[in-house]
């Protein structure tokens, strides 16, 4: 994928947005906006970030990414933060981000279990 | 192994902080750190070239391998912006005169092994940070 490309894939009720390697500031502000608006048009209700390939988690990128968060949970979405490589989260520890309250998964296998779980519990006790 | 690398790049637009990012790990690769380490840097590299675009508009990166009885990298990141205040209060978490979470000084501090911070407002601000390879 190039450099900058945001992909956003729709499976079921779930949206799955694989963030590029290493994005600059402005596709990571507009990667926030995109997938608002996806989550709106598809009447979307999950939230797969897949973060795989990112080698870089600085403070803005994670303060934009807990941000898009909140704001799906405003919309009634529930989101999973995928793939986040090793490295990485020795790194962003470190430098002190927490990333509370994000639901986290090893990869996108995994994070789709977790969002069809959550959304099926959601569904019952409706 | 005497490798020598060294460099220097202008941070003026959002772009160069990706720019800066790429030559950061390239050099950091290059002397041989591991992929952790690498992170470490080249996530440093980035919390102070988006603060010098921030908080200065423009300003200069350098960097170099140290290659005396102890192997590492070394860099510089120099502006002549407002400065920062107070830089103690700076160097805390959470503390930030911007928008931003205030985690890019202290984090810094933490992810490499050394880091002297030169500020004098109206004058300008230097950063310079090192990483050993092996200490
Ligand atoms: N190069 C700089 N020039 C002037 N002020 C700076 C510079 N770098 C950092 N600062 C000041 O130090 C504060 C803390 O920086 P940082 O820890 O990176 O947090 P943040 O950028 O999120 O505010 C900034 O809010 C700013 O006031
Ligand atoms: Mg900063």
């Amino acid at each position: 994928m190039p450099n900058g490309t945001v992909s956003v894939i729709k499976i079921r009720d779930i949206l799955l947005v694989t963030v590029p390697s290493d994005p600059d500031d402005i596709t990571v502000s507009e990667l926030q906006e995109q997938v608002l608006y996806a989550m709106e048009r598809h009447s979307a209700k999950g939230l797969i970030l897949d973060i795989s390939t990112v080698e870089t988690v600085d403070s803005f990128f994670a303060r934009t990414i807990s941000e898009t968060v909140k704001m799906v949970a405003l919309m009634g979405g529930l989101s999973v933060l995928s793939g986040m490589r090793a490295c990485v989260a020795v790194t962003t520890t470190q430098l002190g981000l927490t990333f509370e309250q994000t639901l986290t998964a090893l990869d996108v296998d995994r994070a789709m279990d977790m969002l069809s779980v959550a959304m099926d519990d959601k569904g019952d006790s409706a | 192994m005497n490798t020598l690398c060294q460099g220097e790049m202008l941070i003026d637009t959002e772009n160069d902080i990706v720019m800066a990012r790429k030559s950061v790990r390239e050099a950091a690769v290059t002397l041989g750190f591991g992929v952790t380490d690498v992170t470490r840097i080249v996530t440093a590299a980035s919390e102070l070239t988006r603060n010098i675009y921030v908080y200065a508009g423009s300003g200069i990166m350098r960097w170099h391998s140290i290659n005396d009885s102890n192997v590492g990298l070394e860099l510089v990141f120099e502006d002549k912006g407002p400065g920062i205040i107070d830089v103690k209060l700076a160097m805390e978490p959470g503390y930030s005169t911007g928008k931003g979470l205030g985690m890019g000084l202290p984090g810094t501090k933490r992810l490499m092994d050394e880091m002297d911070v030169l500020s004098e407002i109206g004058k300008g601000t230097t950063i310079r940070i090192r990483k050993w390879l092996r200490q």
